[in-house]
């Protein structure tokens, strides 16, 4: 039997490589995203720290803005700076 | 409907608070840890309140106690830190924590991480019981219930005593 394709659609998952399942600060998945967005993706990106703790951008520059005095990290404490890659 | 089957049905909690002090409460109920539980029925409909039962650990000078905690949360939790009093007929005698119920205790303020939740602050109070040598009330007991605000957030505490 020959089968001839007409037409085909790609289909492909996704995942963020993030060394832990759940966000430390709202604790949602990071497959899904940050409780203030709808759409898991590129507009609710996660973001690393130098310590490399990794969260939802939105929860950790919250967190962050709510900190006049001292920058932290939530997970272990350091001064946080991104990890820009 | 049991409470859990009742919350797990509840498909979208409103705001970001609520969604995270819902997942806390489920997994508060299903795995809680040793000498810890939370008083169900004590819990408010927007999560906003609940009770707490800590046991005294044994081995320690609590041991065959029960103390009761009351936690509030506010729109901003986790950004914001709980409030967290011991209540009930059973203060601990402890010397960081005042006879009002009132607990000094660095994490309730100025250590406060969005990482923390009601389990860990759970857990640190009831170790913060257990490294206890003797029971005692807080130096200042008697000036501080007096005079302090109703919300022990609004206390500027001085952390100094980091062995008990």
């Amino acid at each position: 039997m020959k089968v001839k394709i007409k037409s085909w659609m790609g289909v492909a998952t996704w995942r963020w490589i993030a060394n832990d399942e759940n966000c430390g600060i709202c604790r949602m998945s990071f497959e899904n995203c940050c409780p203030e967005c709808s759409l898991p993706g590129d507009d609710c990106p996660l973001v690393w720290g130098a310590c490399s703790h990794c969260f939802h951008m939105h929860c950790i520059v919250k967190w962050l803005n709510s900190q006049p005095n001292s920058q932290q990290c939530p997970m272990c404490r350091q001064n946080w700076k991104f990890n820009i890659q | 409907m049991s409470l859990v089957s009742k919350m797990e049905s509840k498909s979208s909690a409103t705001s970001p608070s609520e969604r995270r002090l819902h997942k806390e409460l489920l997994a508060l109920i299903k795995e809680p840890p040793p000498g810890v539980k939370v008083d169900v029925d004590s819990v408010g409909k927007n999560l906003q309140e609940w009770k707490i039962n800590i046991d005294g650990v044994e081995g320690t000078l609590y041991e065959g106690e029960h103390f009761q905690l009351l936690f509030k949360f506010n729109n901003k939790y986790p950004f914001d830190s709980p409030e967290v009093t011991f209540i009930g007929s059973n203060i601990p005698v402890h010397p960081h924590v005042y006879s009002n119920g009132h607990i000094c205790l660095s994490i309730l303020t100025d250590d406060w991480s969005p990482a923390l939740s009601v389990q860990s602050v759970c857990l640190s109070i009831s170790s913060m019981l257990s490294s206890c040598r003797e029971k005692k009330r807080p130096p200042d007991n008697t000036l501080y219930v007096k005079t302090c605000n109703k919300n022990p957030k609004k206390t500027k505490w001085w952390y100094h005593d980091d062995t008990v």
